[in-house]
């Protein structure tokens, strides 16, 4: 036992003295929860996208197309579309270059025709390398036509017998002809006001949950999410590092000089599956605190998360006891570990969002450590116990460890 | 000539030398088709772009206008289901009240209750509740049209609401003619990532051990000057990521009928970028003595420039600040300049600026890596 801390030790300094790899390793996952979570944390209410630039082309600089203009001035729709008021050459060129998300061209003699209740075509040229945003311009543009069509609709022939009136020279309108016509149009606005004020029809809207679902992300919440994904991705990549001394022990000749001395085999193999095992729970701890501190990321009861943080820990290094006792080299192991790991960390869920994935992947994720840790984490911080979740891992880790142990012990004396 | 000869024996040898490797091809080629099949699976079917949207309609009204006004919000692109109570599971969910048609023939305002999931797609609700106003404006100018009588014989005959505004999308001349598909985002995001790491990896690690085992040294009894062979490993991991992005191009033009324009252009691209990220491998091989910081090195150097750059997510969601900071990324150039020529045929003058950029990027990575460069430990 005295034996076996003592390399136990010797192991953790050798890794404090050459940090850079680890603390390289420890950056990843924590550089990655804020990237992911910068771009993706819910930003003001109301607005869960940036601005989204939006080119008007004018060209018919009457009545109507001003209206329509002056509706993306509203308070609300400012917060949402960035416009720039241009002429169609250059909203073109602009848009052929992607340097907006839409260009909404208002046609020459747009009020004209609506005037004359003839039917008239927007245009909402789209950017075809964006998948998100010239779909809200196209949707609220059509918002806008059906409005309007409504609108022209219902003053038609108001409109019709004033435009009769003024379509001649300034001196010879019928002055005294416009008053029934404008007071038609009276009538009508007063008629109209029983339906739009107060608006006859309205959306009363209601943000409701699913049994069971969890509350509206904030930003902390996002991190939260995302951190433990990312934690276990990495602890695997750390732990394999820290475990491939079993390997270059054995190819440097240093295990040959070791197993002259007092120490058997199974102190050696109990003290580097422990230093995995004691590292990288470390680790993960480190990766925590950090985002705890930085991202404001939580992680419920401590003391259920530190079983979980164990728990993971032990499989890691129990999996990586017999991944070493199986590889032939350090090479091999190099280049089949990586692989392994990134299977895990995509199908369990580390780098895609296991609701976003299909069915069939999300079947093989079970089957990883990153899904059974994301999800035990995600009951931790909603303050449930991951019971099922520790009992994988634990009796996982076990398994890989009863195998792992007989088969180092052949590695070694060999 | 020589010089050029021996320059260019040593470069092959080092790509055959990796290419040789046989887990080299799962990290070139396997590995990145596996990303680039989930990533292009995800943009297309996930919840970035539904085909429908669906809406629940809880449809209580006694009278006749309830079925009307649902008529209105069935519009392409919605999927309607009604339903006689309030369901367990919905995305998002329109009740309409019993008192729907009285309150409407008595011409008495009301709010119908929208409800949405907070955990379903926030872009199918927007659809949805541009729709649900859509069908509200309609409905309203019905009204004021036609309905200054008996609200209760409205329904019995009118004209209909005539759309005299439409709406047109196109995209813009010359460019794309049908929508792209989640594969024509993936893949040059897949390849800029997997040339980023991949040559840093490889190429950072293959320097450092050369170095280290003293086969550097040992090149230089040879004819060759320390300058050949910098230029002779510097120009091996260009290959390396020209050869790379060949493969990757190829799967996604047989497999997945991936569009990049011009094609000439678009290497043009990928060996501008892969000679900036050459370059930097050679410079992290020189500096570092120990594999696992190199992969360390590469895994994060090239998960923020990816990340920064738009290789997994479109830049368009990321927040004006973020999208500041991705020009520090030489993925987001080699991204701007692969769109411009995969979304809008651009030509050459229209990816100047991005290569440009690259361009002047390789050239300091270069002679940085060149000063850096080390034949002995």
């Amino acid at each position: 036992m005295r034996r076996s801390a003592h390399i136990l030790l010797n192991d953790v300094r050798r890794h404090v003295k050459a940090p850079w790899a680890i603390l390289i390793f420890i950056a990843i996952p924590l550089v990655m929860t804020g990237l992911i979570g910068v771009i993706f944390a819910p930003r003001t209410e109301g607005s869960e996208l940036p601005p989204i630039a939006v080119l008007l082309v004018d060209n018919d600089k009457g009545l109507a197309a001003k209206l329509l203009v002056s509706s993306f001035d509203v308070d609300q729709m400012k917060e949402m579309f960035q416009t720039t008021v241009t002429d169609e050459a250059d909203g073109r060129k602009r848009m052929a270059k992607g340097k907006a998300s839409a260009l909404v061209v208002i046609p020459e003699g747009f009020t004209l025709d609506l005037l004359e209740a003839r039917p008239v075509t927007l245009l909402v040229v789209k950017n075809p390398a964006e998948q998100f945003l010239p779909d809200i311009v196209e949707e609220f543009m059509a918002t806008m036509a059906v409005m309007l069509s409504g609108v022209v609709q219902a003053f038609a022939e108001e409109v019709r017998g004033i435009r009769a009136m003024i379509d001649g020279p300034i001196d010879r309108i019928p002055w005294e002809t416009l008053g029934p016509e404008f007071g038609k149009a009276q009538k009508k606005i007063a008629a109209a006001a029983k339906y739009l004020d107060p608006l006859l029809l309205r959306l009363k809207e209601e943000e409701t949950q699913a049994a069971g679902a969890r509350p509206r992300i904030t930003a902390s919440h996002l991190f939260s999410e995302i951190l433990p994904g990312m934690a276990i991705m990495f602890l695997l990549f750390i732990v394999q590092t820290l475990m491939r001394d079993l390997l270059s022990d054995r190819e440097d000749g240093k295990l040959r000089r070791m197993m002259t001395t007092p120490l058997r085999p199974i102190e050696l193999i109990g003290a580097r599956i422990a230093g995995g095992w004691i590292m990288g729970l470390a680790v993960l701890l480190i990766m925590v605190a950090f985002g705890a501190l930085v991202f404001r990321a939580t992680v419920g009861p401590f003391g259920t998360f530190l079983l979980l943080a164990v728990a993971a820990a032990f499989w890691t290094a129990a999996f990586f006891a017999l991944f070493h006792a199986l590889v032939r080299n350090r090479n091999q192991a190099g280049a089949v570990a990586a692989p392994v790991i990134l299977a895990f960390s995509i199908f369990g869920g580390s780098m895609i969002n296991v609701e976003a994935m299909p069915k069939a992947f999300r079947l093989i994720g079970i089957l990883t450590p990153n899904r059974w840790y994301i999800d035990s984490a995600a009951l931790v911080r909603d303050g449930r116990f991951p019971l099922v979740g520790l009992i994988v891992l634990v009796a996982s880790g076990l398994l890989f460890l009863a195998l792992a142990v007989p088969a180092l012990r052949r590695r070694i004396s060999v | 000539m020589r010089r050029i000869k021996r320059t260019l024996h040593v470069a092959k040898n080092d790509l055959r030398i990796m290419v040789g490797d046989k887990i080299f091809f799962f990290w070139t080629l396997a590995f990145p088709i596996l990303f680039i099949v989930i990533f292009g699976v995800l943009y297309k079917a996930g919840d970035n772009d539904p085909d429908v949207a669906r809406l629940t309609v809880v449809n209580l009204d006694q009278g006749r206008w309830g079925s009307y006004f649902i008529g209105k919000i069935e519009t392409p692109g919605i999927a309607v289901t009604v339903t006689g109570e309030e369901p367990a599971e919905y995305g998002r969910l329109l009740v309409i009240p019993a008192d729907f048609s009285a309150r409407i023939e008595a011409r008495r305002d009301q709010a119908l209750a929208f409800k949405k999931r907070s955990d379903a797609s926030a872009r199918a609700a927007a659809r949805v509740e541009t729709r649900l106003m859509q069908a509200i404006a309609r409905t309203i100018g019905e009204l004021v049209l036609y309905g200054p009588g008996d609200l209760a014989e409205f329904l019995d005959g009118h004209p209909e609401f005539k759309d005299l505004v439409v709406v047109k999308s196109e995209f813009p001349a010359n460019t794309v003619t049908v929508v792209p598909s989640g594969f024509d985002h993936s893949i040059p995001g897949t390849t800029i990532q997997f040339i980023m790491m991949m040559v840093m990896i490889y190429g950072g690690i293959t320097v450092m051990e050369d170095r280290k085992r003293g086969v550097l040294a040992r090149m230089l009894f040879s004819p060759m000057s320390a300058g050949e062979l910098f230029r002779a490993k510097l120009l091996g991991r260009w290959l390396m990521g020209l050869l790379q992005a060949l493969m990757l191009f190829a799967v996604g033009k047989i497999f997945f009928g991936l569009d990049l324009g011009s094609v000439p252009l678009a290497l043009l691209v990928i060996a501008v970028f892969a000679l900036a990220m050459a370059a930097l491998s050679v410079f992290i091989g020189s500096l570092v003595t120990k594999e696992d910081v190199i992969i360390g090195l590469a895994i994060l150097l090239a998960n923020i420039f990816a990340g920064l750059g738009g290789c997994w997510w479109p830049n368009e969601i990321v927040p004006p600040a973020v999208r500041g900071v991705a020009r520090i990324s030489p993925a987001y150039w080699a991204m701007d300049a692969l769109h411009q020529l995969t979304f809008f045929q651009g030509g050459l003058a229209d990816i100047a600026v991005p290569v440009g950029v690259l361009a002047a990027l390789a050239a300091v990575l270069t002679a940085v890596a060149g000063k850096t460069f080390r034949i002995r430990e």
